[in-house]
């Protein structure tokens, strides 16, 4: 098969994610939207293993792939958890709300 | 096109539908939903490509774990079911930005690797990655799991009630949006300040200090 | 004993040091300073006396020079600081630092009581360093420096009782004199300086000038041009005529200021200068002709001026022109070792003479000899002391006077052999003079010493502190002449002493070998001014530069003693009996009356040159000044203050002000739209960071 398809179906993925991290307001959407991206990577790491090592020993690409699935499990854990943090102090998941930074 | 091709096309197609959904949908629930479609999707995507072991994860630890995650936490946050807009006023700019950037990888990927094919995939066993994370992958695997329980023993220090706290809402801690921080100096705004103060509303919260 | 030469510098830097340590702590100590400079010259003087020693004994030697060099200007042009160590330095400092150290330890009780004691200390001090940086000096321009000391240390001794208007004037006088004189001098040192532009990169080394000279390497306009020049110092500074008015005038000073400066040391800078340069001199008949007339006139018409004077002191600075202009002439006819010889004994004799009529002013308070009279018994040190110093400078035989005089007169004679009619004036007129000196001495003698006491105070022998240097010098006024005697055939001598390399026992005046040569005083004794030799009379042959060691000369001897016999019969006859009723000197007619008007030299200056300058020139300077001079002054300012204003009102207040309010408002403006960018919406920040990701992307993908 065509490494196209794998490639391009990341690259939506990934853009689909930065979407939505922009534009939804809910908190844990930003958080979903994440997952969207980091799983976006996984499919280029997988895609190009089998490029690069077709049968061989080395497993470089699936080794970060999983790697980066336990990495975004404890980010999602991390994250759902200042989302509560912040819904317990202001009410609200809306990230648009937060706005203490500003000027 | 050979039949991979086409199983290809198909899941794909779904991963990214639901991966639409997720970002469009009204529903949060739903949104939640297409999600676990989206990840599981990806997981066939992982078996198109030889990957069983890694499909098996995905299918375990997000369709299995983090989606329920997420709905979890949907559900602790009594986030508003149906009406309230779920988009913020930053959707053009979103889809700006991600359009643009999605033209401009596709563009570079298909330019650089629009003829590569992967014909004789043959996705290495189970041993072999059992090996190869005990041996060349231990210190990062024991990196990871240490990760792992920081992240474990930060949610769960980030997510406990204080002490005092009380296991009800506290309205009166609230802060609504608009005020001015609490700690405001007590004078009236210097002149010079000039607009950037006057947008404040002032004389609401901070007002009363004087 | 040879590193002391090495080491001369110190006798120099001696004086300075107590000159600043007078200065500044003298008031605290119990001689109120005085101790300072005593110890100072004291040292300078005994490493003197081992330099003298040292430089006499191996005589003739070569000159020690030593210098550092800096180069301001850069170009190869370089200034010297050194010094040079030969026999003419080292004489010159045994005579200063011996005149000075008596000065020194004389004044310790004459000053007594004075308000300005230890300022009076410091600037002795300070005099003799400056003189001893003119007598070391390795080169022009540090002999000019030293000059210019001197004359500002002559200006403020002379001053010294500024409380009197005379006394101020006298200064002045003195100094814008001499002052006169040193434009001269720097211009001549300045031609002389940039003749030897390209021969050298120390343009103004006295021993390179010396040598180039000697070389014929120094045009001969360079040399006459340069020399007239730097001879119109000497005259000014040396008293010559014209520019002696200001010698008379200067005993205004303490009497030990006279000694020191106005007899053995300062005035004698002029002659030193001639002598340092005499190489140069020598090339050209002309120079050694105009030195030598004005030498004359000087030495005979001075002298004259001392018969009529009552005041002490005066007489003694007239005698002092006088004796000057011998020096002077000495040089203008070849007597090079005559000159600096009489120098050397005039210095000792005359500082004598001085601190006598010291010893008798402080005693009867009185500077005229008509209050004098009848001192022999009261004050037998003073008496006997002065008798001896009055000798040598009438010349009498076996004082030391008399060895450099005759000296001088000799020389005259061998320079008319020479052909030259100066060498003959130098002989009569000085000879005549020699009768002259001896009569108003003899005059001042009896007068002060011999008679009745007409002073309203009881006179008193002086101090030891005043008699002892009196006789230190009384014995070196006879001792210093058997340095070139007929007693003193063998070397070494004051000759072998004192001569330069390049004057070496072989040398003869160049013009005197060349016939054809173009400007010459010669025969008949006729200045030519155009190049060639007018009415010259063949002479004996080449002129010698070196005399040698005098022999006896019978005749001259004779003369002397007949003609000193006759002056000193004379005052007898006039004054051995005390002040006549009328002083014969003054019963003259027209002689009498020229010379109490001094030959109108103060009138004709006074008329012609400070009336004017003062009443026209200062006057039309001072209008010029205060209306040209003031208005651009003013013009200039005002338009520098409007020039001001404008700038003020439209740079400072428009463009810099504008500047700086409009940078703060655009700043404050800009700050104003550009905060809103701070929108503490981090979603718009994440589109941000994508959208540089888009633009890094391209970068790169443009970069391969």
């Amino acid at each position: 098969m065509s490494l196209i398809g794998p490639l391009l179906l990341a690259t939506f993925l990934f853009c689909v994610g930065i979407y939505g991290i922009i534009a939804r307001r809910n908190a844990v959407l930003v958080l979903m939207s994440v997952e969207l991206m980091l799983n976006a990577v996984n499919i280029n790491l997988v895609a190009f293993q089998n490029v690069l090592f077709p049968g061989e020993e080395a497993v470089s690409g699936l080794m970060f792939a999983l790697f980066i699935i336990g990495v975004a499990a404890a980010e999602v854990g991390v994250g759902l958890a200042i989302v509560f943090n912040m819904f317990r102090n202001r009410a609200t998941v809306n990230v648009d709300d937060v706005d203490l930074m500003r000027w | 096109m050979t039949g991979l091709d086409v199983v290809f096309v198909l899941v794909g197609l779904l991963t990214a539908a639901g991966a639409v959904l997720t970002v469009t949908s009204k529903n949060l629930v739903h949104a939640a939903l297409a999600l676990a479609v989206t990840l599981a999707g990806i997981a066939g995507v992982f078996l198109v490509l030889h990957a069983d072991f890694l499909a098996l994860v995905q299918l375990v630890v997000y369709v299995g774990a983090v989606a329920v995650l997420f709905l979890f936490g949907l559900m602790l946050t009594r986030a508003p079911i149906g009406r309230e807009a779920l988009d913020s006023q930053n959707r053009g700019l979103a889809l700006a930005v991600s359009g643009g950037l999605f033209v401009v990888l596709s563009t570079l990927i298909v330019l650089a690797f629009g003829d590569v094919r992967v014909d004789a995939m043959t996705g290495p066993g189970i041993d072999v990655i059992g090996i190869a994370i005990f041996a060349v992958w231990v210190l990062p695997f024991e990196l990871l799991s240490m990760l792992l329980l920081a992240a474990l023993i930060g949610a769960i220090v980030l997510a406990r009630r204080e002490d005092g706290e009380s296991g009800e809402e506290a309205e009166v801690t609230r802060i609504e949006v608009g005020d001015p921080p609490i700690n405001e100096s007590d004078g009236p705004p210097a002149e010079v300040a000039g607009d950037g103060q006057a947008e404040l509303p002032a004389g609401s919260g901070g007002g009363g200090q004087a | 004993m040879e590193a002391l030469l090495e080491y001369a510098y110190v006798v120099v830097l001696l004086p300075l040091i107590s000159a600043a340590a007078i200065a500044a702590f003298g008031k605290q100590l119990p001689w109120k300073g005085a101790e300072l400079g005593i110890a100072a010259l004291g040292i300078g003087w005994l490493m003197s006396v081992g330099i003298a020693w040292q430089t006499f004994m191996n005589s003739p030697m070569e000159p020690v020079e030593e210098f550092f060099r800096w180069s301001p200007l850069g170009g190869g042009f370089v200034f010297e600081l050194g010094m040079l160590v030969d026999g003419l330095t080292a004489m010159m400092l045994l005579l200063v630092t011996t005149v000075s150290l008596m000065v020194h330890i004389y004044s310790r009780e004459y000053m007594k009581g004075e308000v300005r004691f230890t300022y009076f200390y410091a600037m002795l001090s300070l005099f003799t360093f400056s003189m001893l940086v003119l007598v070391i000096a390795n080169n022009l321009l540090q002999a000019v420096i030293g000059w210019e000391l001197v004359g500002l240390c002559s200006f403020l001794l002379i001053g010294f009782y500024w409380e009197e208007k005379s006394n101020q004037d006298a200064a002045n006088k003195a100094f814008l004199t001499t002052k006169f004189g040193d434009v001269g001098l720097i211009v001549g040192v300045i031609v002389l300086s940039a003749g030897m532009f390209g021969l050298t990169d120390t343009p103004f080394n006295i021993i390179e000038i010396n040598q180039a000279a000697t070389d014929g390497l120094l045009s001969t306009s360079t040399i006459v041009l340069g020399m007239l020049l730097i001879f119109l110092g000497c005259i000014s500074k040396s008293g010559q005529m014209p520019l002696h008015v200001w010698l008379p005038d200067a005993m205004a000073g303490p009497t030990p200021v006279s000694a020191l400066i106005h007899a053995a040391t300062m005035v004698t800078a002029g002659v030193f200068l001639l002598a340092r340069l005499f190489p140069v001199l020598a090339q050209s008949a002309l120079v050694m002709g105009v030195i030598a007339i004005v030498g004359v006139i000087t030495l005979f018409f001075g002298g004259l001026l001392a018969l009529v004077q009552d005041d002490l002191k005066k007489i003694l600075a007239y005698s002092t022109i006088s004796q000057l202009g011998y020096m002077v002439a000495a040089i203008g006819v070849g007597g090079y070792t005559a000159s600096i010889f009489h120098l050397f004994t005039h210095g000792f004799f005359k500082a004598l003479l001085f601190l006598g009529a010291g010893s008798l002013i402080h005693a009867v308070h009185s500077n005229n000899i008509s209050d004098m009279g009848g001192m022999r018994k009261a004050m037998p040190h003073t008496f006997w002391t002065f008798i001896i110093g009055s000798l040598a400078l009438a010349g009498f035989p076996l004082t030391a006077g008399f060895f450099s005089k005759d000296e001088i007169l000799i020389a005259g004679e061998i320079w008319a052999g020479g052909g030259f009619l100066t060498g003959n004036l130098v002989y009569w007129i000085g000879l005549a003079a020699a009768g002259v000196t001896t009569f108003y001495m003899a005059r001042a003698c009896f007068l002060v010493f011999a008679g009745e006491n007409r002073s309203h105070h009881p006179p008193h022998e002086s101090g030891k502190q005043m008699v002892g240097p009196l006789m230190l010098l009384a014995v070196l006024s006879v001792a210093s002449g058997y340095l070139l005697s007929p007693f003193s055939p063998d070397q070494p001598n004051f000759e072998t002493w004192t001569q330069t390399p390049i004057l070496d026992g072989d040398a003869v005046y160049p013009f005197t070998v060349d016939e054809t040569v173009a400007f010459g005083v010669q025969g008949d004794g006729v200045i030519a001014s155009s190049g060639s030799v007018l009415a010259a009379e063949a002479g004996d042959g080449p002129v010698s530069v070196l005399h040698g060691v005098p022999s006896w000369h019978p005749d001259l001897l004779a003369i002397v003693l007949v003609i000193f016999s006759l002056a000193v019969f004379l005052a007898w006859r006039f004054y051995g009996k005390g002040l006549p009723e009328k002083d014969p000197m003054l019963q003259m007619g027209p002689v009498t009356r020229a010379l109490v008007a001094k030959y109108g030299f103060d009138d004709f200056g006074y008329r012609y040159i400070v009336v004017p300058v003062r009443d026209v020139l200062s006057r039309w300077a001072t209008t010029s000044s205060n209306t040209y001079i003031d208005g651009a002054v003013a013009g200039v300012g005002k338009a520098t203050k409007s020039a001001a204003m404008a700038t003020y009102r439209t740079i400072d207040q428009k463009v810099i002000d504008g500047a700086v309010n409009g940078s703060a408002l655009s700043a404050a403006w800009w700050s104003d739209r550009l905060k809103r960018i701070q929108s503490g919406d981090v979603q718009r920040y994440a589109g941000a960071i994508v959208a540089g990701v888009i633009v890094l992307v391209l970068a790169f993908a443009a970069a391969r």
